[in-house]
C-alpha cells in the first residue's frame, strides 16, 4: 500500500495552522460554519412540509469538501459534485440562498429549477455540473470534459466526487481506466465514510480502501488525505490540481471521512450503528477539530469565533427568507426543454430532392456526409469500437478514411465499454455547446445495452438542468437483421429507446435520407439516435442520388409511393420490402401508398393523418416485433385521433415475439418478408 | 557514570533505577484503553519514575522538560492519529528534541484493521525523529498477524504494539518485557 509520505511532497505544504493567513482561516471557518448551519437546518424544511424531502447530511466530510470547493477554479475547471456535496458547492461559490432554493425546489434553483431532486446542487453557468442520482456515474462525464480540456489545450481540471461505495459500479472503473489511458487532467475525489447507506464498506470490496484496487493502473496517481482535516485536505487538493495540470494525468484522491449522520433523511442509522460507533465518529467532527486548532494555536479568540458564528446565523436567516419568497415552478413549464430546437433545413424544407446523377449506396452516403460535416465544423469528434485502424473504418467501413483525414485526436477508437463511449460523449459536450460528437454507441445495436444508464442521463440532461445543458450527440447504431446474424446481430431497439423523452430517433431506409438526416443531426443540438439498417449498407436498391448538401428535417416522413387504397407506414429494412409488395399489388389493381417514416421520434403525424384521410386504411410494417414494437404506438395514435376516417382496424406486420434465430431457416420464420406483408396488405385492402 | 549504570543494571529486580532520568508518559487522558496501558507501564517502571502527562493539554515546555519520553497512541480509522495527538503535532514539529529518547506504545486491532495496524506508532515515530529525538523500544513483529503497518522498520515495530481486542492475554507480559528493555535503553 503506498505510504502517505511517499505519495505526498511534504515540502509542498502550502497550508498549516501556524502560517496560513488569518483572512484565509476566517473564510474557511465561515464557510464551514455556514455549511453546517444549513446542513442542520435542512430537516426542518421537511418537517414543515416546505420541501427538502431528500437531504444527505455531510457532517464529517467537512475537510475534503471545503478543499474541493477551494481548489475549484471558476472559468478553468469543471466540477461534478454528488448528492452529499453541500459544503463543496458552497466553498466553490454558491450562496446560502442558492442552496436553500435547491433544497426547496424553487423555480430559481440554479441547478434545475426544481426539476431534479433536492440536494443535487449545481450551477451549470459556472460549470458546477448537474449530476444524476445514480451514484458515481458522473465520473464518465468528468473524463469526457477532461478530454475536451486536453484537446483544446486549456488550463484546467475536471473534478468529480462521490463516496467509496460507488466505486463498486463498473462505470467507475471505465472512467478511471479511460482517464488513465488517455492521460487526462481529472481528479477523482473519493469521500470514504465507510458506508453505502447501511452497507459497511467491507461488503463492497476486499481492500479496506477501495482506491487501492487501482494501484496497478498506469498513469494514475493515487493520493491519500484525511478528509476530516482541513489542512491535510487543502494541501492534498492543491497538490492534486497542480499535478494533474502539469502532468496531464489523472489523480485518484482518497479522503477519509466519517458520516456523523445517516445516509439521508430516509435512513435511520441508529438501526445499524451503536452508541460507541456514533460517539467515535462524533469525536472526529472536522468542524470541532478545526475550531479547537484555531484556539489552541491562538489564531483566533473565542470571541472572534463566536462573532463569525453569530454572523452565520443572520446570514442563514436572511437566505431562508429570500428563498421561501422565491417563485415555485409553473406546472405548465413541464414541456419546456424536453429536447432542444433542432436545425431546420432551409434549402430542402421537406427533405426531398429531384436531383439526378450517379447513385451512391448507404455506406458511401454516410461516410461522405460524415466527412463533409467534419470539414464544415472543426469541433466535431467521432469515436466508437473498431472505427479507426489503418484501412479499416468500422465493422462496415462507415468511418473509413476519417482518421487519416481528420487525425487521431478527432477520430479514435474507444475501449470495449459502451457506457464509457456514451458517458464521455455527454461529458465532452459540456465543454462547449458548439461541439458535436458522433459515437458508434456499440459495434452493433445489440451490444448497446450496457450504455443504457448513460443513455438515460443523456435523454434528460436538458430537461433536468432546466435547459442549461444539452448533450449534443449523434449516436449511430448498426441495426436490424436479414444478414444471418442471429440474436446478437439482428436487434432493433428503437421501441425500447423511444420510451425515454429527450432523444430523437431516426431510421433511414435510403442513402439520401441517411445523408440528409445525418447532416441535420450533426447541425442540431440535442441527442439523436441514428439507426442504420446494416442489411442495406451495400444494397443497390437502397442506393440513391445524394445531393451534396442534402438535408432532411426531423419529424418529416416521405411518401415513397403515392396511392389511394391503403396507407402503408414503414421504416428501415421493411421499406424496400413494402415497396416491392406495393408493385406486386399494383398488378392486381391495388394502389398502395408507401410512406417511409424516416423519423420515429419526432413522428410526422401530419403526413400520417393526411394519408389515412385519403385511404381510410392503415397498415404499419416494421422489422421489430409486433408486440411492444413502435407500430403499436402509431396504431393507437391513428385509432384515437383518426377513428372517424377508418374503414378497417389498423393492422401491423412485424417479427414474431421471439428472438431472431441464427439458422437462416429460423431467421426467415421470425422476420417479416414480402409474403407476410403482402398477405396483411391484401387482407386489409379486401376488408 | 556509565560503569555505575552497567553495575546497577545487573540488579534488574530493583524497582528504583538510580541513574535513569524521569520519564514523561504522554497519552490522551480521555481515552480508556490507552489510559489503562499507560497506568500499567507506570506501575511496571515504579510510579515515582514516571509522570503521566495529558497530551490534550501538553505544550512545548512539557515535551522539553523530559529526556526520556514515552508516548501512547491508538490508531483511529484507516491509519490516523487520534485528535489529541494530531492536534499537537504542529507544535511538536516546531520543537527541538535533540538528545531526547522517545519510546512509543500503541493500540491496534489486527483483525478488524489489518491494513493499518498500529500505524499511529509509525506516524509518531516519524514526527519525533524529524525534530531530533531518538526512537527506542523497538520490538519484534513475531507473534502478531496483520497485513501492513506504518510502524515497521527492518522487521521490527518502532515501539510496542498492544492488541486488547485479540491478544489481551499477552498484554501484561508484553508490557513487562518492554519496560525491562526500556530500562536499558533510556538515559
Amino acid at each position: 500500500m503506498p505510504n502517505l509520505t511517499q505519495n505526498r511532497k511534504t515540502d509542498m505544504k502550502k497550508y498549516d495552522i501556524k502560517t496560513t493567513d488569518k483572512e484565509t482561516l476566517k473564510n474557511w471557518y465561515h464557510l464551514m460554519t455556514l455549511g453546517r448551519a444549513i446542513d442542520e437546518k435542512a430537516p426542518a424544511y421537511l418537517l414543515q412540509s416546505l420541501g427538502w424531502s431528500y437531504h444527505a447530511p455531510y457532517a464529517g466530510h467537512d475537510g475534503i469538501q471545503l478543499a474541493v470547493g477551494q481548489a475549484f477554479t471558476k472559468g478553468e475547471d469543471f466540477m461534478f459534485p454528488y448528492y452529499r456535496d453541500m459544503l463543496t458547492v458552497l466553498s466553490a461559490g454558491l450562496t446560502a440562498e442558492e442552496l436553500i432554493l435547491n433544497g426547496i425546489s424553487k423555480a430559481t434553483d440554479p441547478a434545475s429549477g426544481g426539476r431534479h431532486m433536492s440536494n443535487h446542487f449545481a450551477k451549470p453557468e459556472w460549470h458546477i455540473e448537474n449530476v444524476s442520482s445514480a451514484t458515481g456515474n458522473h465520473d464518465l462525464h468528468a473524463v469526457g470534459v477532461a478530454r475536451a480540456i486536453k484537446y483544446y489545450e486549456k488550463k484546467g481540471v475536471a473534478i468529480t466526487s462521490h463516496g467509496e461505495s460507488a466505486m463498486s459500479e463498473g462505470y467507475v472503473f471505465e472512467a478511471i481506466n479511460g482517464a488513465s489511458k488517455e492521460e487526462l487532467p481529472v481528479i477523482f475525489v473519493i469521500q470514504d465514510n465507510g458506508y453505502g447507506i447501511s452497507v459497511p464498506k467491507k461488503d463492497q470490496t476486499a481492500n479496506r480502501k477501495a482506491v487501492d484496487n487501482y494501484s496497478g493502473i498506469k498513469n494514475l496517481r493515487i493520493m491519500y488525505c484525511n478528509g476530516k482535516d482541513v489542512f491535510d485536505s487543502m494541501n492534498a487538493m492543491a497538490e492534486a490540481r497542480e499535478y494533474a495540470i502539469a502532468n496531464q494525468k489523472p489523480v485518484l484522491m482518497h479522503a477519509n471521512c466519517v458520516r456523523i449522520g445517516s445516509h439521508s433523511n430516509s435512513d435511520k442509522h441508529t438501526l445499524y450503528r451503536d452508541e460507541n460507533e456514533l460517539k467515535y465518529v462524533k469525536e472526529a467532527d472536522p468542524l470541532h477539530k478545526f475550531r479547537r486548532m484555531l484556539l489552541r494555536y491562538k489564531r483566533f479568540t473565542e470571541e472572534e469565533l463566536q462573532a463569525i458564528e453569530a454572523e452565520v446565523k443572520k446570514e442563514v436567516s436572511a437566505a431562508n427568507k429570500k428563498a421561501l419568497a422565491a417563485p415555485d415552478p409553473d406546472p405548465k413549464s413541464i414541456f419546456d426543454f424536453v429536447i432542444p430546437e433542432p436545425y431546420k433545413p432551409e434549402k430542402y424544407v421537406a427533405g426531398t430532392h429531384n436531383e439526378e446523377g450517379e447513385k451512391k449506396n448507404l455506406v458511401t452516403a454516410i461516410n461522405e456526409t460524415l466527412k463533409a460535416e467534419f470539414r464544415h465544423n472543426p469541433d466535431t469528434f467521432l469515436w466508437g469500437q473498431d472505427v479507426a485502424n489503418k484501412d479499416k473504418g468500422g465493422v462496415f467501413n462507415v468511418s473509413k478514411g476519417m482518421q487519416q483525414e481528420f487525425g487521431e485526436k478527432r477520430i479514435f477508437n474507444a475501449p470495449i465499454a459502451e457506457d464509457f463511449i456514451v458517458g464521455t460523449a455527454n461529458g465532452m459536450s459540456r465543454f462547449d455547446p458548439k461541439i458535436r460528437v458522433v459515437i458508434e454507441g456499440a459495434e452493433f445495436a445489440d451490444y448497446f445495452w450496457p450504455a443504457m444508464e448513460q443513455f438515460v442521463e443523456c435523454t434528460h440532461d436538458y430537461w433536468r438542468s432546466n435547459g442549461q445543458f444539452s448533450p449534443n450527440i449523434t449516436l449511430r447504431l448498426a441495426s436490424g437483421g436479414y444478414i444471418g446474424g442471429g440474436i446478437y446481430h439482428s436487434q432493433n431497439i428503437e421501441a425500447a429507446l423511444a420510451t425515454l423523452p429527450g432523444c430523437r430517433i431516426v431510421y433511414p431506409s435510403f442513402a439520401d435520407d441517411a445523408a440528409g438526416l445525418l447532416r441535420t443531426s450533426l447541425r442540431s443540438e440535442g441527442l439523436t439516435v441514428f439507426l442504420e439498417p446494416k442489411a442495406l449498407y451495400n444494397s443497390v436498391d437502397a442506393a440513391t442520388v445524394v445531393p451534396e448538401d442534402f438535408e432532411v428535417p426531423f419529424g418529416k416522413a416521405r411518401v415513397r409511393r403515392p396511392g389511394k387504397d391503403l396507407s402503408l407506414f414503414t421504416y428501415g429494412n421493411t421499406t424496400l420490402l413494402s415497396l416491392s409488395v406495393a408493385e406486386r399489388l399494383a398488378k392486381e389493381d391495388w394502389d398502395v401508398e408507401v410512406i417511409d417514416l424516416r423519423s420515429l421520434v419526432p413522428l410526422d403525424k401530419e403526413t400520417i393523418f393526411e394519408s389515412v384521410k385519403k385511404t381510410s386504411k392503415a397498415l404499419i410494417v416494421h422489422e421489430d416485433k409486433v408486440f411492444a414494437g413502435l407500430g403499436g404506438e402509431i396504431a393507437a395514435i391513428i385509432g384515437s385521433e383518426m377513428f372517424q376516417y377508418l374503414d378497417a382496424p389498423v393492422q401491423r406486420v412485424g417479427s414474431t415475439f421471439t428472438p431472431v434465430g441464427f439458422n437462416p431457416i429460423l431467421e426467415k420464420a421470425v422476420l417479416p418478408n414480402v409474403d407476410k406483408i403482402y398477405e396483411a396488405a391484401k387482407k386489409l385492402l379486401e376488408f | 557514570m556509565k560503569l555505575l549504570k552497567n553495575y546497577l543494571n545487573f540488579n534488574n529486580n530493583k524497582n528504583t533505577i538510580y541513574a535513569m532520568k524521569k520519564i514523561g508518559l504522554f497519552y490522551g487522558t480521555t481515552t480508556t484503553k490507552t489510559a489503562s496501558i499507560a497506568k500499567k507501564i507506570k506501575e511496571a517502571f515504579g510510579s515515582e519514575n514516571v509522570d503521566l502527562v495529558s497530551v490534550e493539554d501538553a505544550w512545548k515546555k512539557d515535551f522539553e522538560s523530559y529526556d526520556n519520553i514515552i508516548v501512547g497512541v491508538a490508531t483511529w480509522f484507516d491509519g490516523e492519529l487520534p485528535n489529541h495527538w494530531d492536534e499537537v503535532r504542529p507544535e511538536l514539529e516546531a520543537l527541538n528534541l535533540k538528545g531526547k529518547k522517545v519510546a512509543i506504545f500503541g493500540l491496534g486491532d489486527q483483525v478488524r484493521y489489518p491494513e493499518n495496524f498500529v500505524d499511529g506508532i509509525g506516524i509518531l515515530a516519524e514526527t519525533f525523529e524529524s525534530v531530533g529525538a531518538k526512537i527506542v523500544g523497538f520490538t519484534s513483529i513475531d507473534g502478531y498477524n496483520f497485513e501492513m503497518s506504518r510502524a515497521i522498520r527492518d522487521h521490527k515495530f518502532v515501539g510496542l504494539a498492544i492488541d486488547k481486542e485479540n491478544q489481551s492475554k499477552l498484554t501484561n507480559d508484553r508490557i513487562k518485557s518492554w519496560v525491562e528493555q526500556l530500562k536499558k535503553e533510556f538515559d
